[in-house]
């Protein structure tokens, strides 16, 4: 996990905001290209992200492999909830706490980390240590225990 | 092992159809069955489907209407957890019939 690519306290007040800031992290480092915010933007708009989780809730943004150079994930806490529209129920909006902004390059290669994801996703314990954490590094840590 | 052959259908036809289809080789492993996954977009899903390869659909993406002649399974809960056990248990459930 790339501590560069983890955001604490941040303050969008928008799903487009916090895909674009997370998403900006994932470029000056060179994961996505030029045209992966916009994709992610897009698709979100048609098939959104968001999910309840039961006592909090995610939004897993991403787009096609063709926009990734490598694969990461970019964490951020939001300073205060923010809406993203539910992947189950587009009219739902849910308060979305914590966001994993995924760049998959080769999905059947990543199958076993994908699946790992997954579980991290609806394992509301580790996302309410994500939530709660107050350095990066221990965001770092929780995901590199979580997936690997 | 008895052989499965599962379309997994989601918005992209990447990333949460792979998802599920990770879950389902590892749960479905555990009870005997050798699975093989294709992911697929909603839209190449009908075509897919009638093609005669697959045993079942499940999907995190709402499927365009029409008949597609093999079982379709709601995999949402894959991805929140909620009601998992029952969506393999339906899995499972579809899987032994189509055996008998």
């Amino acid at each position: 996990m790339d501590v560069d690519l983890i955001k604490i306290n941040l303050d969008s007040v928008t799903d487009k905001e916090v895909i674009k800031e997370l998403g900006s992290l994932m470029k000056k480092k060179n994961y996505v290209k030029q045209s992966y915010i916009d994709a992610v933007l897009h698709r979100e708009e048609s098939l959104p992200t968001g999910l309840n989780i039961g006592d909090t809730c995610v939004a897993i943004p991403h787009t096609d492999p063709i926009h990734v150079n490598m694969p990461a994930i970019a964490v951020g806490c939001l300073k205060n909830p923010v809406k993203f529209r539910s992947m189950i129920d587009p009219e739902r909006k849910l308060d979305v706490r914590v966001v994993f902004l995924l760049a998959v390059k080769d999905p059947k290669k990543q199958v076993e980390l994908l699946t790992k994801l997954m579980d991290l996703f609806k394992n509301v314990e580790i996302l309410k240590e994500i939530e709660t954490a107050d350095k990066t590094e221990s965001i770092a840590q929780i995901m590199d225990k979580a997936i690997s | 092992m008895k052989k499965v052959s599962i379309l997994s259908v989601c918005g992209s036809g990447t990333v949460t159809s792979s998802m599920v289809a990770g879950k389902l080789k590892e749960k479905l492993k555990e009870k005997g069955y050798i699975v093989s996954t294709t992911e697929s977009r909603p839209t190449e899903a009908l075509n897919l489907a009638k093609s005669g390869r697959f045993n079942l659909i499940t999907f995190t993406s709402p499927l365009t209407p029409g008949d597609y002649g093999i079982p379709a399974i709601n995999a949402f809960a894959c991805l929140t957890g909620i009601g998992e056990d029952e969506f393999l248990a339906e899995v499972l459930k579809t899987i032994e019939n189509m055996q008998k």
